[in-house]
């Protein structure tokens, strides 16, 4: 096992991505280059950590193997590392053992818990007032406020949740320690209760130079100012002369995640303000290690997590193995036992551990994340939200295999560009028409969705990952051509939404209509057997198919085939399939079945032989009962088929 | 005598009349009274569905009423006529509101409404868990003596649809091969779709998807591939030499309906089973 001592980034990384998703713990991936987080790190920066700055705790022995196999997989080995013994000793990498007994704290606001060193006991003298300041248009940032409030409380920190409406700015400049959380409203906009608020500071703001912040920005990718709000109160602040605490982040729709990696990153950083107003980074490993505290004291979010009991389970493991290099692909085999609890990622792990440390896989940070998408005994699922226990089989079985209908890279981890490719091309992303809509009494635009119509769009597209849609079709992997259900779902949901512009909306109506958009797919029950996901896929798809039969009149093949049928049920109560091979494929269309050798087969072959041979012989010499064995040219109805030809006519007049 | 309503599915009389030719004897064989529905319609093959799924509801929701009227669950040989039924049924069931438009509109047409207590079986499930495998192997005449790979079609392979069996690795083709006297062989591709609604308008997609499974089923050792779709058989049967051919994958193998290796196994059709077996051992498909 290797011991990291330290790990940065030389200059002229290519952002490939391939280190964040190998070891998302340690590297993240910028604009211009991957980066080692704060959290990591003695100096508690984030940035490439060209000055060296040692690995936190036990994490370099923790991470060692996976920080070196991130190395390894670089394109341009640009990660360097330094490991235990080659120049840092294992003492320097650790942090500083806390004095065994608590300082004696001058007057501190709040009192701090026993065993804190003398340092960091000054920190909590005197002024811990942490504001928290939410912009809100639909209740999300205030929740967040809250949230954010609680665990503040574990860092020695007394907040306040301030709501921008109505904030005098000129209080700023005596906040100490300031958090922002606020979403972004239509195009770019302020949150209602935040847009006086930022008039007043643009029109006369106050000097901040006191002030330690941070930004959390709650926005929706689709969208083109994505979180602005929050990045023009970040640029606000520090023009003011504010100091940023912790860098800006940015929360899509799904933005409990990506605020919980910000809370837990900006609030110790925040808290190591002292009573002068100073950032003592150096104390933010003691102050991190203060704020995780006991199990028992720990606050986290508003509920406390409960025990879990689950009995271990002994299971008979089959993992994929695919090695590029040698084009080879076989099977791991094994018998293990794991915590009830475990997730599938965590199997993963363990394996990776334990077993073989050359097993790949995408990683997740545990709450569902799309690119987890994997096959585990037959069900596409994601593997870091996918608890074992949930998908073995009664006989123990777990097979686990890459996600079906994308390419196999290595082992369970499959490349997605053609997905991404597609989806790039469909643009199922917002764009509006100028809208008249609702105006606040400021005379800021906002949102003209109503409740019903928001909830019912949610609830159409409420899909784990689109990802996982597109992979649970069985024709996607037999037409290279075929873009995809996932990708299709999408720009229906974008049609289905109000906001949408006419044209855009005629756009992608137009692009699911042509040859390889939604008629492409061969079977939508393919996607129906998956669970709630592959339900709600289907039919939106389902729906599309409806509205586009409609625009285009029942035209093209997939068209005729629908009219027909339908007008054939409509005629006798049942289905005749020489009218609909007739009518879908025209009658050269039945000549080529005669020539390709499927009539011949449908009279000679043996396994269907359920009649005469004179039927197969009817076939050959009537073309147009081109499917061969087709008892009769005629159907003959159902008894009372009026009673079906009066469902037609009370539901639907056009067949 | 077990009672239950029979519904063909849409091609069961009219292009797979194999179907038919089997599935009253060896009801007959196994004690089980079928009951026909003459008024019963066809359920609009998930076809209509995709101009106006409210249609296809309806039409389905009044075969279930026609069999409800009767006091009998209702059975089929099509996995897509089965999931058909479990479809409407779930979502009937699902949205009261819903049921209650689908059924204002059969009792205004046909005068009987579906309360949603018919259940669908498909034959498979009906002779695992009603009749039982043991009623089953006792009644076996000509055991299969075969290697066959089951097809179940991605169709009735979802929760609410496959009775007790696995949506995902199903068995009860297996355990039913195996009560029959067959050897049970196990390959991935066996929930795979087929692509079997789209043979007409999407011919490339089908017959690679077709010869997809069947060249599985074959490498993995099958001499006869069983299918639980009347639909998908016409896929796997049919089309088979064509898909080889448009793939050049190995596809050559002999595909019956679950009912006629049934009724084959229960002594019907000896003539057919003894053509079948030289062809599996001779000659291939």
């Amino acid at each position: 096992m290797a011991i990291v001592a330290k790990v940065w980034i030389d200059e002229d990384c290519i952002t490939c991505d391939a280190c964040e998703d190998i070891c998302p713990e340690v590297f993240k991936v910028t604009d211009d280059t991957s980066q080692i987080l704060a959290a990591v790190r003695t100096d508690g920066t984030f940035d490439r950590n060209e000055g060296g700055s040692p690995l936190l705790g036990n994490l370099g022995a923790e991470l060692g193997d996976i920080i070196l196999e991130a190395a390894e997989a670089c394109p341009v080995e640009v990660i360097k590392f330094e490991l235990v013994g080659e120049g840092v000793d294992v003492a320097t990498v650790e942090a500083e053992a806390p004095a065994a007994e608590a300082a004696v704290a001058p007057a501190a606001a709040v009192a701090p818990a026993a065993g804190v060193s003398e340092a960091l006991a000054s920190v909590f003298s005197g002024d811990r007032n942490l504001n928290i300041l939410f912009g809100s248009q639909t209740g999300n940032s205030a929740g967040l406020a809250e949230k954010t409030a609680k665990m503040a409380e574990n860092y020695g920190l007394t907040p306040h949740i301030v709501d921008m409406d109505g904030l005098d700015p000129a209080r700023l400049a005596s906040m100490k320690r300031v958090m922002i959380i606020t979403s972004t409203w239509g195009e770019g906009e302020m949150p209602d209760n935040a847009d006086a608020m930022w008039n007043a500071i643009n029109a006369n703001g106050p000097g901040l130079s006191a002030t330690h912040y941070s930004v959390c920005a709650i926005g929706d990718t689709s969208y083109d100012e994505y979180c602005k709000a929050g990045h023009d109160w970040n640029n606000k602040l520090a023009a003011l002369g504010g100091r940023e605490a912790h860098p800006i982040q940015e929360c899509d729709v799904d933005y409990e995640p990506a605020w919980r990696i910000w809370v837990e990153e900006a609030l110790p950083r925040l808290a190591c303000v002292d009573e002068s107003g100073t950032l003592q980074l150096e104390l933010l490993e003691e102050m991190m290690a203060y704020g995780a505290g006991d199990d028992e004291d720990l606050v986290e979010g508003d509920f406390s997590p409960g025990t879990i009991q689950r009995e271990e389970l002994t299971i008979s493991l089959e993992i994929f193995r695919y090695a590029p290099e040698a084009a080879e692909s076989g099977w791991d085999t094994l018998t293990c036992t794991v915590p009830g609890h475990a997730t599938i990622q965590d199997l993963l792990l363990t394996m990776q551990r334990d077993v073989d440390g050359s097993l790949a896989f995408r990683r997740g940070n545990g709450a569902g994340t799309p690119t987890t998408g994997i096959r585990v005994n037959g069900r596409i699922v994601l593997a870091d939200a996918t608890m074992v226990g949930d998908v073995m089989a009664s006989s123990g079985r777990v097979r686990i295999e890459p996600l079906p209908g994308h390419p196999v890279v290595r082992d369970l981890i499959v490349d997605t560009s053609r997905y991404e490719g597609h989806r790039s091309r469909a643009e199922p992303w917002m764009r509006t028409d100028p809208r008249e809509g609702e105006r606040l009494p400021s005379g800021m635009a906002m949102g003209t969705l109503d409740a019903a119509t928001a909830t019912a769009l949610h609830q159409a597209g409420d899909v784990h990952a689109f990802q996982l849609i597109q992979a649970m079709s069985d024709a996607l992997a037999h037409d290279p051509h075929y873009e995809g259900p996932g990708v299709h779902f999408q720009q229906w949901l974008r049609v289905l939404d109000p906001r949408t512009s006419e044209q855009q909306r005629r756009t992608i109506m137009n692009s699911l209509q042509e040859k390889d958009g939604i008629w492409s797919e061969a079977d939508l029950s393919s996607l129906m057997r998956y669970g709630e996901d592959g339900r709600l896929a289907a039919r939106g798809l389902n729906e599309a198919r409806g509205a586009l039969l409609n625009q285009n009149r029942y035209a093209g093949k997939s068209g005729r085939l629908v009219k027909w049928y339908g007008r054939s049920v409509k005629w006798s109560g049942n289905v005749n399939e020489t009218t609909l091979y007739r009518q879908v494929l025209g009658p050269l269309g039945l000549v080529s079945n005669v020539f390709s050798g499927v009539s011949a087969r449908m009279a000679l072959a043996f396994t269907r032989n359920g009649s005469p041979p004179i039927r197969s012989l009817q076939s050959l010499l009537l073309p147009p009962a081109g499917l061969g064995r087709i008892p009769k040219m005629f159907n003959s109805k159902v008894d009372k088929y009026h009673e079906v030809v009066s469902l037609f006519n009370e539901i639907d007049q056009r067949f | 005598m077990a009672k239950i309503a029979y519904y063909p599915g849409n091609v069961a009389r009219a292009g797979a009349s194999e179907v038919e030719d089997c599935i009253q004897p060896l009801c007959r064989a196994l004690n089980i009274q079928l009951v026909e529905i003459p008024r019963s319609s066809s359920d609009g093959g998930n076809v209509i569905k995709q101009a106006t799924p409210k249609l296809q509801d309806a039409l389905v929701a009044r075969n279930l009423a026609l069999a409800e009227e009767k006091g009998l669950d209702i059975m089929t040989t099509c996995a897509t006529s089965h999931a058909i039924m479990c479809n409407t049924a779930d979502d009937m069931k699902r949205d009261p509101i819903y049921a209650a438009t689908i059924n204002n509109l059969v009792e205004r047409t046909s005068k009987v409404e579906y309360i949603g207590e018919t259940k669908s079986w498909h034959l498979l499930h009906y002779l695992v868990e009603e009749i039982g495998l043991d009623t089953v192997r006792k009644a076996v005449k000509n055991p299969l003596k075969m290697k066959i790979a089951g097809y179940y079609g991605p169709d009735m392979q979802r929760q609410g649809a496959c009775a007790g069996d696995d949506p995902f690795m199903p068995t009860y083709m297996e355990q039913l091969i195996e009560a029959l006297g067959g050897i049970p062989v196990e390959y991935d591709s066996k929930c795979q779709s087929v692509g079997s609604t789209s043979m007409l308008t999407l011919e490339d997609s089908s017959l690679a998807m077709t010869a997809a499974v069947l060249s599985d089923a074959l490498q993995s050792g099958a001499e006869l591939v069983v299918s639980a779709c009347t639909i998908s058989h016409i896929n796997l049967d049919s089309y088979q030499s064509k898909a080889g051919r448009v793939t050049g994958k190995s596809t050559s193998v002999p595909v019956c309906h679950l009912s006629e290796v049934v009724a084959f196994a229960l002594g019907f059709y000896p003539d057919r089973l003894a053509q079948l077996r030289t062809r599996v051992r001779l000659i291939g498909s």
